[in-house]
């Protein structure tokens, strides 16, 4: 039982439209899990219900230990537990989501001063320890504003990063960029990859999934379909619908 | 041959460019000449201004007393000093406006004292106190650090310069502008806290703040601050408080209303994804408004804020109602005065011009501003 996160029957509905129909994941400690699926699919859902963006009306999931509340309980008004477990899990985000009010530099330091109470000082220099690592250091006394899309996305990475988080979190994180700049942002990831962080990854980079999974999951219409080793969902996909998606996706 | 024909071709496109234009300008042009004519001819030669003059005291200052005045000096002098940091250091950096700014300021502080001889040394005084302030914001970035809390501290100086006369017996336009700055500055918080209360997912607290806002913008000005005037001495009999403080608890639970309503619309145009970045690092909702919606709403609303500052600028007269000379005031007790009764036309005219130039420094500081804020981020 080595598993950092563990979801267990998870069906999640926006109203009327059940999105996921009974998920069952347990992603390990230091396992890169990459998530795939046609738009539409849950895929996107499914991990912004790990750190308790969305909620979900019944199964359960245990991030490190600690129980996320369903819908009922977060009625009542339960959001001790949901920052506890946000603390620990980051999450980088399509549109990137910088403060445009505030420098790259406080936009790192921002959650590590008000939430871990770290001094300034700390909070900084541990800051342009991060930027130097994505390779921003000259950068951050800017504004998000002035810096490309690749750029900004590797700012979002650091800052999730500032909250030392046990789980990282990735909603097609190069979905919003130009070509050009994607290579920059997935060299950020994969070179966390090696260094044993625990990712979850949404993406449409076949190629990156194939290249840094240890194992590949294939969401369709809200349930797991298909999961294994990029080689067996890549090369040997057992289920037709699999097939058919990738046959769309790998095409170009 | 280029410079002389721009004019022509100025005239050419704005004036003369179709048939209708022609005929428009025919008419406009000779009309704007014949007024501005008249006006001037009756400005230099027939208007008596030193019915301004006699009377500058109690425009500026109503019936405060004569031997206090020295005090409304220094007090100007702190304002000029704090307008000086705040157009250096927030908004612009322009030495040409910040000196019109601060002379305005000092003007109006010269006219309060026009009699008195020593005026132009104390209107001197004012001018460079502004301007020196204004150098040293430019040249310390730091200053900007602290300029809300010098604008507390320098207030509190002012307060204190101008109570011992009394809070009743403060009026005229000194009264308006001081006034304003306060009934602003309070209503703000106010406005505010309605605004998230508004949002809040508390169904009790929401409701009670949507019924607030509601209720104070259906209600004319008039009538709610002459309803808190007769109300305030029941809820402390004995005790009732100056008439002043009263109209300014009326203004600000009234202009309150209207800055929550902007301040929402400026909660709302803020992302969603803001929310959610902000939420998935950990924050508690208490941090995410304070660091991450609100300066961002803030900035969204900031010109609708400075038009609330004008409005309770313009609405000031109405303190009226419950005994209080404000600058208008002051000019129409002026004019019931048999004394100086003939003089309508210069009393009416010199106070359009002060409402102009106030109203006209507030809008422009607001567009520098805005201006500021928008390339800052971008």
């Amino acid at each position: 039982m080595n598993e950092i996160v563990s979801i267990r029957n998870l069906n999640k509905a926006f109203g009327p439209v059940q999105v996921l129909r009974g998920v069952d994941l347990q992603i390990g400690r230091g396992e890169v899990v990459v998530v795939i699926g046609a738009s539409g699919s849950g895929k996107s859902t499914l991990i912004r219900c790990i750190n308790g963006l969305e909620m979900f009306q019944k199964g359960r999931i245990v991030v490190d230990g600690c129980e996320l509340p369903c819908e009922e309980e977060r009625e009542i008004g339960d959001d001790k537990r949901l920052t506890d477990v946000r603390k620990g899990v980051g999450m980088v985000f399509q549109q990137f989501n910088l403060f445009p009010h505030k420098t790259v530099l406080e936009n790192i330091t921002l959650a590590p001063m008000r939430v871990r109470h770290k001094k300034q000082k700390d909070a900084e220099e541990n800051g342009m320890r991060l930027l130097k690592r994505v390779g921003l250091q000259d950068h951050a006394l800017k504004f998000p504003g002035q810096l490309s899309g690749g750029q900004q996305q590797r700012v979002a990475i650091a800052r999730a990063l500032a909250m030392d988080p046990h789980v990282m979190l990735f909603d097609e994180p190069t979905s919003a960029l130009d070509p050009e700049m994607v290579r920059e942002v997935l060299d950020v990831m994969r070179e966390l990859a090696t260094e044993g962080m625990t990712m979850v990854i949404v993406t449409h980079e076949m190629g990156f999934a194939r290249e840094v999974a240890n194992r590949v999951v294939f969401i369709d219409r809200g349930t797991v379909l298909e999961a294994g080793t990029p080689e067996e969902i890549f090369d040997n996909p057992r289920e037709e619908r699999t097939r058919s998606f990738l046959s769309r996706v790998l095409k170009h | 041959m280029k410079n002389s024909n721009k004019p022509l071709k100025w005239m050419r496109k704005n004036l003369l460019a179709t048939i209708g234009d022609s005929l428009l300008t025919l008419v406009i042009v000779p009309l704007l000449l014949w007024a501005s004519y008249s006006l001037l001819h009756w400005g230099i030669g027939i208007a008596k201004w030193h019915a301004v003059e006699e009377n500058l005291r109690v425009l500026m200052v109503g019936t405060f007393p004569a031997e206090l005045v020295p005090q409304v000096w220094i007090a100007a002098a702190i304002m000029s000093a704090l307008v000086g940091i705040t157009f250096g250091g927030l908004v612009v950096a322009s030495v040409v406006f910040s000196t019109a700014a601060t002379s305005l300021l000092a003007l109006i502080a010269l006219c309060a004292t026009y009699s008195n001889e020593s005026a132009i040394t104390y209107f001197c005084g004012c001018l460079a106190v502004g301007v020196i302030a204004h150098s040293v914001s430019l040249k310390v970035p730091k200053v900007k650090k602290y300029a809300v809390l010098l604008w507390c501290v320098g207030f509190i100086g002012i307060s204190a310069l101008v109570a011992p006369a009394g809070w009743d017996r403060v009026g005229g336009l000194m009264m308006s502008v001081l006034f304003t700055l306060v009934a602003s500055v309070l209503s703000v918080p106010l406005g505010v806290a309605l605004a998230f209360g508004r949002r809040s997912k508390y169904a009790g607290v929401q409701v009670i703040c949507t019924f607030y806002i509601e209720v104070m913008r259906s209600l004319p000005l008039i009538l709610v601050v002459y309803c808190i005037w007769v109300v305030t001495p029941l809820l402390s009999p004995g005790y009732p408080g100056p008439d002043l403080v009263r109209g300014l608890l009326g203004f600000t639970l009234f202009f309150a209303a209207y800055v929550a309503e902007y301040v929402r619309s400026g909660l709302q145009s803020v992302p969603k994804g803001q929310i959610e970045a902000a939420q998935s690092l950990g924050m508690t909702p208490y941090y995410i408004n304070r660091d991450v919606v609100l300066p961002q709403a803030l900035r969204v609303v900031v010109p609708a804020l400075v038009g609330n500052v004008l409005d309770i600028f313009n609405t000031v007269p109405l303190l009226f109602i419950i005994g209080i000379t404000d600058f208008l005031r002051a000019g129409q007790m002026i004019l019931v005065n048999p004394q100086s009764g003939g003089y309508t036309y210069e009393i009416y005219l010199f106070m359009f011009a002060v409402y102009l130039a106030i109203a006209s420094v507030i809008t422009f500081g607001a567009r520098r501003l805005e201006a500021r804020m928008a390339g800052d981020h971008r």
